[in-house]
C-alpha cells in the first residue's frame, strides 16, 4: 500500500507571532513588522522581536554554541515536538531534517579583528560550534532524543523546503514512520545585512519601511531580509490516524534541481526551475489544472519576480491559481523561508484565508491571479516554490 | 566580589542555572552534570576572567587517578605524591579525595577556588 505522509504539528517563529492564533489574526488584522536596523538607515528588515529561545526550551546549557539563526531551528523544533503530542521514547526513532544557512555574524563573533588576528582570551574553547551547519541538529537531537535518518541541508533558500522534502521521501519510501523537519536562520546581523547588499540583492532607499517589500510590483526593488523558524512533525497517515492526531496538511509531492547557470542569478529561461515543478506535480499525480494556490519564493528581485511569474504563466497556462507570495508579510527568511512559507500556507488552508500580497500596486505580469486583497476563501490543494542562491529549485505539494 | 562568587558566576552562566545551587563543596561533575566540553570553557573563562595561566590537568585533577597508580608503582606514600602534583590542594582535601574516589569524579568548586588563589599568588 502506498505510504502517505502528513503534518501533524507544527512549530512557527516568526515576526508575524509564534503561534497559529497570533500569526493568522495578524495576517487578518495586517500587521506587519518592518523596520530599519541601528546600524544601516539604508535597508529594511523584518526582526523577530523580543525572541528568546529560552521561551520555547527551558534553560540548556548547550545555547551557548547556537547562532541566532540556529537559535530559530532548534526554538522551533521544540515548538512543534511541544505541540506534537509525542513524548521522548516515541522520537527514538524519528527523523531529524534541518535546512539551515550560515552565521554570518561575524562582526558580532569577532568584534575586534585586527590584521587578521582573531584570537582573544575570551573566545570560547569550542567557539567552531557556532559555524558547524549541523549544531541545530546536535542539539535538538540531545533536547528532543531523536535518534534517526537526519540530514542537514544548506542550500541557501530552498534548505528548509528540501529538508522537509527530503523527510518526505524519506518517510514515503519506508525508511522512517515519522520525522522532525524544517529551519531557522537570520542573517539580520551587521555581518548579513552587508553580504547581501554587496550582492545588490537588498531593497535599499528612503521608502516607508512597510512599502519595502513588494514581490512582483513593477516598482520592487529588492528583497527585505527577515528571519524566523518552522518545523512540522511528519508522519504516515496511519500512524496519524492510530494516535487520532490533528492533521495540518498532507505533503504530496517534492522536487528539487539545479540551474547550473550562474552563482546567484537565476537562469533566464526557467527551465530548471520548472521542471521542479513538474517533477513535483507528478509526483503528487496531480496536473496543474488541480492547483488552487501557489506560495511563490517572491523575494522582491527584479530577476527572481521576472522569472518565477514567466515560469507560472507556462506552467499554468489556461489555469489560473491564486498566487500568493509570503515574503511581502514577514521578509525573506533565508535558508528558513520554505519551512515559514510552509507553516503559514498550512494555517492559511486551515484557516479558509488567503492574504494579499502587500504593496502589490502594478503587477509586473497581468495574467496572473496574484492575491491583491485578503480573502476568506477555501483551497485544497498548493505548491511552495523556493529558489536559492547557486541555482537551487525546491518545490512541495500540499493538499488539505 | 570574591574568587568563590566570580567562579559562581561563571558556572552558573556556563550551565546556564537558574538558581544557585552552589556551595564550596558542589561536585562540578557528579552534581552539575558539567561535561568535558564545559571544562573546556571553564578553563578558557577562568583564565580570561583572572588572567591566570589555566593547566586542564591540574585545575580539573584529570590525572589524579593515574598519579595514585604512578605513586604505588615507586613505592612511594600516595598522599605525599600528590601534593606534589597538586600544590593548590590541602593535606585534608587530598585525604578526602582518596578516600572517596571510587565513588565518581571528586572535583569540587573549592579545588578551583584553590587552584585560582594559588596560581595568583604565583603570578
Amino acid at each position: 500500500m502506498k505510504r502517505r505522509v502528513v503534518i501533524t504539528s507544527m512549530g512557527v517563529i516568526s515576526s508575524l507571532g509564534d503561534n497559529d492564533g497570533e500569526i493568522v489574526k495578524n495576517l487578518k488584522e495586517r500587521k506587519v513588522n518592518f523596520e530599519r536596523p541601528v546600524f544601516d538607515s539604508d535597508v529594511v528588515t523584518a526582526p523577530v522581536a523580543n525572541f528568546n529561545i529560552r521561551d520555547y526550551t527551558g534553560r540548556f546549557k548547550d545555547g551557548r554554541y547556537l547562532s541566532r539563526g540556529a537559535k530559530f531551528a532548534v526554538a522551533a523544533a521544540m515548538s512543534a515536538i511541544q505541540y506534537s503530542g509525542y513524548k521522548k521514547e516515541d522520537l527514538a526513532e524519528a527523523g531529524l531534517f534541518v535546512g539551515t544557512g550560515p552565521n554570518l555574524d561575524i562582526g558580532g563573533e569577532f568584534p575586534e579583528i585586527k590584521e587578521g588576528n582573531i584570537d582573544r582570551e575570551d573566545l570560547q574553547a569550542l567557539w567552531i560550534l557556532k559555524f558547524l551547519p549541523n549544531t541545530a541538529a546536535s542539539i535538538i537531537a540531545k533536547l528532543a532524543g531523536v535518534h534517526g535518518e537526519n540530514l542537514t541541508v544548506s542550500t541557501a533558500c530552498s534548505a528548509s523546503l528540501q529538508a522537509v522534502g527530503e523527510a518526505f521521501r524519506k518517510i514515503k519510501a519506508g525508511h522512517l514512520d515519522s520525522a522532525i523537519a524544517g529551519g531557522g536562520d537570520s542573517r539580520l546581523s551587521h555581518g548579513g545585512i552587508l553580504a547581501y547588499k554587496k550582492a545588490g540583492a537588498l531593497y535599499a532607499g528612503n521608502s516607508d519601511p512597510d512599502k519595502a517589500s513588494r514581490p512582483f510590483d513593477s516598482n520592487r526593488r529588492g528583497f527585505v531580509p527577515g528571519e524566523g523558524g518552522s518545523f512540522f512533525l511528519l508522519e504516515t497517515l496511519e500512524k496519524a490516524r492510530e494516535r487520532g492526531a490533528t492533521i495540518y496538511g498532507e505533503i504530496c509531492g517534492y522536487a528539487s534541481s539545479l540551474d547550473a547557470y550562474t552563482m546567484t542569478a537565476p537562469e533566464r529561461d526557467g527551465k530548471w526551475g520548472r521542471i521542479a515543478v513538474t517533477a513535483a506535480l507528478r509526483e503528487a499525480e496531480m496536473s496543474p489544472s488541480q492547483i488552487d494556490v501557489i506560495s511563490t519564493h517572491g523575494t522582491g528581485t527584479l530577476l527572481n519576480d521576472a522569472r518565477e511569474a514567466t515560469l507560472i504563466e507556462d506552467i499554468y497556462a489556461g489555469c489560473t491559481p491564486r498566487v500568493i507570495a509570503l515574503k511581502s508579510w514577514i521578509g525573506h527568511t533565508s535558508s528558513a523561508c520554505g519551512a515559514l512559507e510552509l507553516a503559514i500556507s498550512l494555517l492559511c488552508m486551515r484557516e479558509n484565508y488567503l492574504p494579499e500580497i502587500r504593496n502589490l500596486e502594478e503587477p509586473c505580469h497581468e495574467d496572473i491571479n496574484f492575491i491583491r486583497n485578503g480573502e476568506n476563501s477555501s483551497f485544497g490543494t498548493c505548491v511552495i516554490e523556493n529558489f536559492g542562491f547557486g541555482g537551487q529549485n525546491s518545490v512541495l505539494v500540499i493538499r488539505k | 566580589m570574591d574568587t568563590l562568587g566570580e567562579i559562581k558566576k561563571i558556572i552558573m552562566e556556563l550551565l546556564d542555572l537558574e538558581d544557585d545551587p552552589i556551595t564550596p563543596d558542589t561536585y562540578l561533575i557528579k552534581e552539575l552534570g558539567a561535561e568535558s566540553i564545559d571544562l573546556l570553557e571553564l578553563a578558557v573563562a577562568i583564565n580570561s576572567r583572572f588572567k591566570i595561566a589555566v593547566k586542564d590537568e591540574d585545575i580539573f585533577l584529570t590525572r589524579f587517578r593515574l598519579y595514585l597508580t604512578e605513586a604505588t608503582q615507586k613505592g612511594m606514600d600516595n598522599a605525599p605524591y600528590i601534593a606534589g602534583k597538586y600544590p593548590h590542594l590541602t593535606n585534608g582535601r587530598i585525604a578526602e579525595i582518596i578516600t572517596h574516589i571510587s565513588e565518581g569524579p571528586q572535583l569540587k568548586v573549592k579545588d578551583l577556588v584553590s587552584y585560582i588563589t594559588n596560581q595568583s599568588k604565583g603570578a
